[in-house]
Order: C-alpha cells, then sequence, then structure tokens
C-alpha cells in the first residue's frame, strides 16, 4: 500500500519534470529556429545593399564621362559609398543583435540611397548621357538592386518581428530571460522619411 | 528608455502588421491567365499550351498574368507579394518566373525567383520589356507583345537544360540551419527524460503511451509544409520564391 503512494508520488513529480522540460526546450528551440531565421534574413538584406555598392563605382565612372557633369552630385555618391564600405566591412559584426550598429548601417545605406536618387534626378538635365545605352543599363541594374533591397528589408522587418513577438510572449519570455543577451529583441528598418514609395524606383 | 523602446518596437510592429495591402487574387489554374481581355483567346491558348510544355520539359514554373490594376501600390510591390502568393516555381530551386502586365494601369513586370536570377538578369528582363514588349503594345500588337514577350524570356532560360540551375546567387535562408550550442545541454536532458519515461511507462503505462504519442503528433505537424508540384496541366505553385529580381516597365 505504502509502496503504491510512493510510486504515485514519483510518477506525478516525473510528469511534472516531463512537462516542464519539454516546455523549455520547445521554447528554447522555437526561439533558436526564428533567430536563425532572421540571421538567414539579414544576409539577404546585406547582399542586395553589397549588390548596390558594387554597381555605384561603374555608375559613378559613366556619369563622369559625360562633359561638365555636377561635380557635387557625384562626390556626395562617391563619399557615401565609401561610408558604406566602412560600415558594412568585416570589422562590424552582429548588426542584427546591436540596435547601435543597426541604426549605423540604415544611416549609412539611407545617405547612399538619397545620394544616388538625387543623382538620377540631376541626370534628367544631360539627355545625352540618359540616351546612353550604357547609362540605360545601369539605371535598370540600380531600379532592379532597389527593389531588392526594399523586398529584403520587408522579410528581414517580418522576420524580426516573428521573433520579437515569440521572444516577448508569455512564456517564452521566462525562457528567453534565462539567456541573458542570446535572445535579445531585434531592431526593424524603418521607412526612409519621404521614400514611401521606394519600392518603385522611377527615376 | 528600456520601455519607450519597447513601446518603440510595439508601435512599429503594430505599423507593420497593419500595413493596408490590396489583397491579390487567388492563385491562377492556368500557366497563361487574363483578366482584363488583353490578349485574343487563340493566342492566350496557344502559349498557355507553350509554357505548359515548357514546364514539363525543363521543371521551371513560367507564368502569364494579365490583370487590369493592382488597385493602388505599385506593380513592383505588387507583383513580388502575387510571386509568394502563388508559389511559382520549385520549393528550394526557386526557379519559377512570371510575367504580370495591369492592362488599366499600363505596366508590366517581369519577376524572376531567385534561382533564375543568374538566367534573368535585371538587366535582360528590362531590355525584354524595353525593346520587345513595350513597342508592341504601343504598337496595338497586344498578342505579339505577350507571346514575343515570353518567348524572349524562355529563350533565355531554355538553353541551360534541366536542374541545371541551384540558385548559386542565392544565400541559404531559412530554417536548415540551426544552432547547436545547446546540444551538450540537451542531451542530458533527453537522458534524464528518457529515464524518467522508462519509470513511468512501468508504473502508468497508458499515460506515458498518451505522451509519447502527444509529443510525436506535434513534432510531426511542423514538417507537413509541403505542397507538391503540379499536375493535370493547369498551374500549381510548387513553393518557389523570388526576391524582387528582374524589371518592370509602363507604356
Amino acid at each position: 500500500m505504502r509502496n503504491k503512494t510512493g510510486l504515485l508520488i514519483a510518477g506525478a513529480f516525473v510528469l511534472v519534470v516531463l512537462v516542464l522540460g519539454l516546455s523549455v526546450a520547445g521554447s528554447y528551440n522555437g526561439l533558436v529556429r526564428l533567430d536563425q531565421a532572421t540571421e538567414a534574413q539579414w544576409a539577404q538584406v546585406e547582399n542586395t545593399y553589397q549588390r548596390r555598392a558594387d554597381l555605384v563605382p561603374n555608375l559613378v565612372e559613366t556619369v563622369k564621362g559625360a562633359s561638365n557633369f555636377e561635380k557635387e552630385t557625384l562626390t556626395a555618391v562617391t563619399e557615401a559609398r565609401a561610408k558604406v564600405g566602412q560600415v558594412t566591412s568585416g570589422a562590424v559584426q552582429n548588426v542584427v543583435n546591436d540596435p547601435a550598429a543597426f541604426e549605423r548601417f540604415q544611416q549609412a545605406q539611407d545617405q547612399l540611397s538619397s545620394a544616388l536618387s538625387r543623382l538620377m534626378v540631376v541626370v534628367e538635365r544631360y539627355p545625352d548621357l540618359k540616351a546612353t545605352q550604357n547609362f540605360r543599363d545601369l539605371q535598370s541594374q540600380l531600379e532592379g538592386t532597389e527593389n531588392r533591397i526594399a523586398v529584403e528589408r520587408m522579410r528581414f522587418n517580418e522576420a524580426a518581428q516573428a521573433f520579437n513577438t515569440k521572444r516577448n510572449s508569455f512564456p517564452t519570455v521566462l525562457v528567453a530571460g534565462l539567456f541573458g543577451e542570446r535572445f535579445q529583441s531585434k531592431a526593424y528598418f524603418k521607412s526612409q522619411p519621404g521614400a514611401e514609395k521606394a519600392p518603385a524606383v522611377k527615376f | 528608455m528600456r520601455a519607450g523602446f519597447a513601446l518603440l518596437i510595439l508601435l512599429l510592429a503594430t505599423a507593420f502588421a497593419g500595413a493596408a495591402e490590396t489583397p491579390i487574387p487567388a492563385a491562377p489554374a492556368r500557366w497563361v491567365t487574363d483578366d482584363a481581355g488583353f490578349m485574343s483567346v487563340d493566342a492566350a491558348r496557344s502559349l498557355d499550351r507553350k509554357l505548359e510544355a515548357f514546364a514539363l520539359a525543363t521543371g521551371r514554373q513560367f507564368i502569364v498574368y494579365i490583370g487590369k490594376t493592382t488597385g493602388g501600390p505599385p506593380i513592383e510591390d505588387w507583383a513580388v507579394r502575387a510571386f509568394e502568393a502563388w508559389k511559382v516555381g520549385r520549393k528550394g530551386l526557386d526557379d519559377g518566373i512570371a510575367l504580370f502586365i495591369m492592362a488599366d494601369d499600363h505596366q508590366v513586370r517581369i519577376e524572376v525567383g531567385y534561382g533564375l536570377e543568374p538566367q534573368v538578369t535585371d538587366l535582360a528582363a528590362s531590355r525584354i520589356i524595353r525593346e520587345i514588349i513595350v513597342p508592341r503594345i504601343q504598337a496595338g500588337d497586344h498578342d505579339g507583345a505577350v507571346t514575343a514577350g515570353a518567348a524572349a524570356i524562355a529563350h533565355l532560360l531554355s538553353p541551360e537544360g534541366i536542374g541545371q540551375s541551384d540558385g548559386t546567387s542565392r544565400q541559404p535562408r531559412g530554417p536548415g540551419t540551426q544552432g547547436r550550442s545547446f546540444s551538450i545541454w540537451q542531451l542530458i536532458v533527453f537522458g534524464i527524460i528518457g529515464v524518467l519515461f522508462l519509470i513511468l511507462l512501468v508504473t502508468h503505462p497508458s499515460l506515458a503511451i498518451f505522451l509519447l504519442m502527444n509529443v510525436l503528433s506535434s513534432g510531426r505537424r511542423r514538417g507537413s509544409d509541403n505542397s507538391g508540384g503540379w499536375g493535370g496541366g493547369g498551374f500549381g505553385g510548387g513553393g518557389g520564391r523570388s526576391g524582387g529580381g528582374g524589371a518592370s516597365g509602363s507604356w
């Protein structure tokens, strides 16, 4: 009789431990999965930005060829491009989990965006340049790249939102708390002021 | 400070979730769909057969969708959402491609799946739109615009043969690579759970089996996200994705 009660208590204890262990492991794995999805999406974002940065030297060369093209505009683009290079170089790791680094990254990229769009506006005044095949090709590549950036940024925000929602909801928030820095909330991309129509880059 | 940050995140999160989006129509059942009466029925049917043969021969899904309007958003935005919703192309390979025309918006877009970006570059897509599609539409030759445009796109893809594309321009994405930092701890926990489970199995067999079933079924639920290819001639999404690659134009 006493033996039976002992077994019952042991059984209840086992059950509690089992449920707790499973739910902690489940929460942890869920967080890891979403965290990795965000990292993968971040790689996509960096990829598309790199693609744009690679286009810039070519674009600058082509525009430079046009007679007496505005120097100021070109300098702005070149400088913004150099800054982007600093922000994205290997020295800056873990941008996703560091809000300050994330902010710097976004600022530099947005600066390049506005320098490039200013360049495209100025080009309107040089019809000869605008009509060349070389420039039109570069323009369509740049348009495509800007569109990719918009898409991957949007998907990054979705991935980050999925992570943050999971991270901050009960009871996962308790598990996330156990691991401290490992599962911080992720920052989002904010749309640039005056760039609500970002996906449709019509120069 | 912390609360302010949390509030900011919350605000942003709701802003993104609440961004009003025009609905994307249900996935088309054919390879060529003309909801705007843009093409002649014969030309659409003939192109549909060609694209079906193309999909059977190469495995790559190439669809043409002609609508009236996106209902406001730019066609780039609309196209990437439609592509995502319709899952054009095979899962993993992402080798789908779509030609969208919005007749009332006077806009056209070629949306390229991740896996086909090396073959159909933005530049190539832009040239097809600028030099083949738009001039024909402007000349009033709608059938010719769509047919010749589709042929030019298919030409970029077909010399390559079947299954050659492996999406090299693409980063590995999604839940394929999971962190492994947990493994030792996990092993210990699983070991303890295993022993406890064995004890439970002896003392309360029915409860143990019930728990086992529960755990197994919840594990299975996650993996069943595989909507197969297509059959019966019509188009059915294979799970492909695009990342905004391609080009657009207007007339």
